[in-house]
């Protein structure tokens, strides 16, 4: 029997605190997005709250959005939106299979270089985006050459390095040398036992690395902002032009479809990688 | 598979089928689209000023010509400095409308190309004033106004002095502009008249600032930020700040408690806004031209006046007679002794120097 | 038998995201190219100009507040993702540990202008709180959890939670269950099990996943900016300041570099603190 870090019953004072910090937990992390939801639906012009009346209004001109010939911006809603899909699964992909074979040597290996290397794969997460953002607009427009959608996705994949080498590396840790030593001992060549048994293992680590990829690189906006051009330009750019001049409860209904879509796309990689096991 | 969504590929094969589409109106309309198949790409603001750009300049600009306009919306005056900077020789914009900051500092970069006037007609009809500027790169635009912002359920009558922003009762309850924004700059200014100087005074007027460090609520950096403040009455006043993003608000003071005034004692504040051309910009000279003139037409200045309550500089300008009425807008013979144009140069020198101290003043 | 690693496979197995991140190193020795420039848009000649400019109380100030804000924020968001890894982990349906995650992952999908303005209505002088509080007869006055630093650690605490959850969940589905059994069939309480076996246990991934969110929150802008009303200068919002309306680009790259080396020596800390008690723990 599994003995669970939240007891089912009884526990008494651990219990309650554990619940009630989870529950100020989900509140803070939840709470801004039930307020846009609602103000979507509201009926009226303005933004008061609590609406007085509901309806579906803003949702029939986000729709009419994406089908209408959009005339607002460089890019239609629709080619920015696929711009960044092929980006974030690009990044995803690069990004993952890069990471596995990393936090396995790194688990496996030398624990000095490993503390360096932790180290390492941390900087993109320490260096203010701003600056990287011009620091890789200049560099790239040094290049003189056109590297089309990857002037994007380079800088977004060193942006999600940390997050997919952290969930790889944590799954990891769990996994003890001894079930690799196992499989060796049956006769499996090494690498054998690393993709049969391991990397098994290393699941939900890795589809946790995958989905953060996804998130980060769809929803990306310092980086890309320096780096977009006329051309190549993603949702978060275009969703930026529309929130900075208005918040009306369009603007809302918009963001509701992409916090859909989204949730889409995390459903989708989670049954993609995970299959029936699912492990989120 | 991969190349399919090259934005390239859509693009070309859209613009090809555009095109033949077009075919048959353009053998119709002969001359009168002199510039079909051509293109131009445009770097706006992001926010409603933008928008009016593409609705009411690109647009008909657009069904006028028979060019093609592909409008990036994306930033403020800096970030387009920023960018374009960055980008230095290769240009990915033919045509920019920025503020005149902006514009001063893309032209001493040298990366700015000096328009043709003769083949800007319009420019006559401009208030000679307001023509060009930049050393040439910029040719003028409309001018960006600002005053005071007030909440309209807290003031009957509109205030009549920066000084009201020191009054208590307004305590918590009170924006200034960013310090990054030139509004802050004249802010300072108006802070500096009002206490007697004549608005260059700055180590009186920061000093005079100070006072307001507990009082400000937020800095305005989000102009619809404060819109909803004011709708929910967490607001009574600030400034220096533009109008010119309330248009909507504005014209609807019952929901939206806002208000504007730029009848100050110590005078509103005037800046031309530029649009202008880099040097090494993809699109042809004959479309970019047509279309920096097709800014300063006088309907298009008039519509564009009353649709962002920016002032037009055509002298000409067609607007409707509630635009003419409307107290929002500035026109250019209204341009007398209480608009502050500032001097370029002078700002120049200090700007740097006080968006710092204006930070450390206040935040 | 040998299944440890050699040198050259190791080497090997690390490549490829070698690879992956050299751009980003490309980019960082750029900004430190610019940051000892002497010139302050471009990369011309050598000059320390650009650090000794950042000299002054004002900085200081802005460096102190952004330990202290990100400092804040990672202790709490710690003290709230514990708790939602242990009950993400000891869910059973597979619907309500996906609705959990999604509602976790939620503060990086949205984006931030439209999170902060769904704060405004909720904690705003005439939000849902104050007004509500106010007919209730319990306050006379707002009370102001917006535009200050309330208002920044919030939203610092709200965008890095997710970062902080999943690297402990990872860490909690490794934890070994005979140590969890044991403790529980020698009959210790609940809270003698947290503290005596569960934490320490877990000690690797917290120290981690601290580290992970104090990074995120010292550079963090957007929040500063939005939640903060540009009242609290923290030195993300700084960095910015210089780089567009200023563009004093060598003076941000040196900014910059003296955030990422005082992030550094907090991470480096921190590593050296896991490795010490992860020691402690082998037995």
């Amino acid at each position: 029997m599994r003995v669970g870090l939240l007891p089912n019953e009884g526990g008494g004072s651990y219990r309650f605190v554990i619940i009630a910090l989870a529950i100020v937990g989900i509140l803070i992390s939840s709470l801004p997005v039930i307020v846009v939801t609602i103000m979507s639906f509201s009926a009226a012009d303005n933004t008061g709250f609590p609406p007085e009346a509901l309806s579906l209004r803003w949702y029939w001109d986000v729709i009419a959005l994406f089908t209408a010939d959009d005339a607002s911006s460089a890019q239609s809603v629709v080619d920015s939106t696929l711009t960044s899909l092929l980006v974030a699964v690009i990044v995803m992909g690069i990004s993952t299979f890069v990471c596995i074979p990393l936090a396995y040597a790194l688990a496996r290996g030398d624990r000095r270089i490993r503390g360096g290397m932790e180290l390492l794969f941390t900087l993109p997460l320490v260096f203010p985006l701003v600056i990287l953002g011009i620091a890789f607009l200049l560099i790239a427009e040094s290049l003189r050459v056109d590297i089309g959608i990857w002037r994007i996705v380079i800088p977004h994949v060193a942006l999600v390095l940390p997050f997919v080498l952290r969930n790889c590396l944590g799954a990891m840790n769990g996994i003890s040398v001894e079930i690799e030593e196992a499989a060796v001992s049956l006769g499996a060549s090494p690498l054998r036992a690393i993709w049969d048994v391991v990397i098994p293992l290393m699941k939900a680590g890795i589809l946790a690395g995958l989905i953060f990829a996804l998130i980060i690189s769809f929803n990306e906006f310092t980086i890309t902002f320096f780096m977009y051009t006329i051309d190549v330009s993603t949702l978060p750019i275009w969703m930026y032009s529309r929130t900075v001049s208005s918040l009306d409860p369009s603007t809302l209904a918009l963001s509701v479809f992409i916090i859909v879509a989204d949730v889409v796309l995390i459903v989708l990689v989670d049954k993609l990688i995970a299959g029936r096991a699912s492990l989120f | 598979m991969v190349n399919k969504f090259s934005r390239r590929t859509v693009l070309s094969a859209g613009a090809g089928m555009a095109t033949t589409l077009a075919m048959p109106s353009i053998l119709r309309a002969g001359s009168h689209q002199p510039l079909a198949g051509k293109e131009l790409r445009l770097l706006t603001w992001s926010d409603n000023t933008g928008l009016a750009v593409l609705d009411h300049i690109a647009k008909p600009f657009e069904e006028k010509t028979g060019a093609r306009i592909i409008a990036d919306r994306t930033g403020s005056t800096s970030e387009m400095v920023a960018k374009l900077r960055a980008a230095g020789d290769r240009a990915q914009y033919d045509v920019i409308t920025l503020a005149g900051v902006g514009a001063v500092e893309l032209a001493g970069d040298g990366l700015l190309a000096k328009p043709d006037l003769n083949l800007l007609p319009n420019l006559e009809q401009v208030d000679p004033r307001f023509r060009t500027g930049a050393d040439g790169h910029g040719i003028g635009y409309l001018l960006w106004t600002g005053g005071l912002i007030y909440n309209t359920k807290t003031f009957k009558e509109p205030p009549t002095s920066y000084a009201q922003m020191w009054d208590a009762a307004h305590k918590n309850r009170l924006f200034l502009p960013p310090s990054t924004w030139t509004d802050a700059l004249d802010t300072i200014f108006a802070t500096g008249k009002m206490i007697g100087g004549d608005g260059t005074n700055a180590d009186e007027a920061f000093a005079k600032l100070a006072e307001l460090r507990d009082s400000i609520l937020t800095f305005g950096e989000n102009p619809a930020q404060l819109s909803e403040l004011f709708r929910s009455d967490a607001l009574d006043i600030g400034g220096v700040y533009a109008p010119a993003f309330y248009a909507k608000e504005l014209m609807d003071p019952a929901n939206s408690n806002m208000g504007a005034t730029y009848d100050v004692d110590e005078g509103f504040f005037a800046d031309l806004m530029y649009t202008i051309v880099p040097k090494s910009k993809p699109g042809d000279d004959d479309v970019v031209h047509a279309f920096l003139d097709f800014t300063l037409d006088a309907e298009v200045q008039g519509v564009m006046a009353e649709a962002v309550l920016n002032g037009p500089i055509n002298q000409n300008a067609v607007m409707s007679e509630a635009a003419k009425a409307s107290p929002f807008i500035i026109k250019p013979e209204q341009m007398g002794e209480a608009a502050v144009v500032h001097d370029k140069s002078f700002i120049a020198d200090v700007r740097e120097d006080w968006i710092n101290r204006y930070n450390q003043t206040l935040s | 038998m040998s299944i440890a690693l050699s040198r050259s496979r190791a080497l090997a197995f690390s490549l490829p995201a070698l690879i992956a991140i050299l751009p980003f190193l490309g980019a960082c020795f750029y900004i430190f190219r610019f940051s000892i420039s002497g010139d302050k848009g471009t990369i011309d000649g050598y000059s320390i100009q650009p650090y000794l400019d950042l000299m002054t109380p004002f900085f200081g100030r802005s460096v102190w507040l952004t330990l202290k804000l990100a400092f804040v924020a990672t202790l709490v968001a710690m003290l709230l993702a514990v708790p939602l890894a242990f009950l993400l982990t000891s869910l059973r349906s597979p619907l309500a540990r996906r609705c959990l995650t999604v509602t976790i992952l939620l503060p990086l999908i949205l984006n931030l202008l439209v999170q902060a303005y769904g704060w405004i209505l909720l904690l705003g002088p005439s939000g849902v709180l104050n007004s509500s509080l106010r007919s209730l007869g319990i306050i006379d006055r707002p009370i102001f959890l917006l535009f200050n630093e309330t208002g920044v650690l919030l939203g610092l605490i709200q965008t890095s939670l997710p970062l902080a959850v999943f690297p402990i969940v990872s860490s909690v589905r490794g934890l070994s269950q005979e140590h969890l059994e044991a403790a529980s069939s020698l009959g210790a309480s609940q809270w003698r099990t947290f503290f005596d076996v569960t934490v320490p246990l877990l000690r690797p991934g917290l120290f981690g996943a601290a580290s992970i969110v104090f990074a995120f929150n010292a550079s963090a802008f957007a929040i500063p900016l939005l939640l903060g009303g540009r009242r609290v200068q923290m030195m993300g919002v700084a960095i910015r300041d210089m780089i567009s309306p200023l563009f004093n680009w060598s003076g941000a790259a040196a900014a910059g570099m003296i955030l990422i080396f005082i992030t550094l020596i907090v991470l480096l800390f921190s590593s050296w603190l896991v490795r010490m008690t992860s020691e402690n723990v082998r037995h």
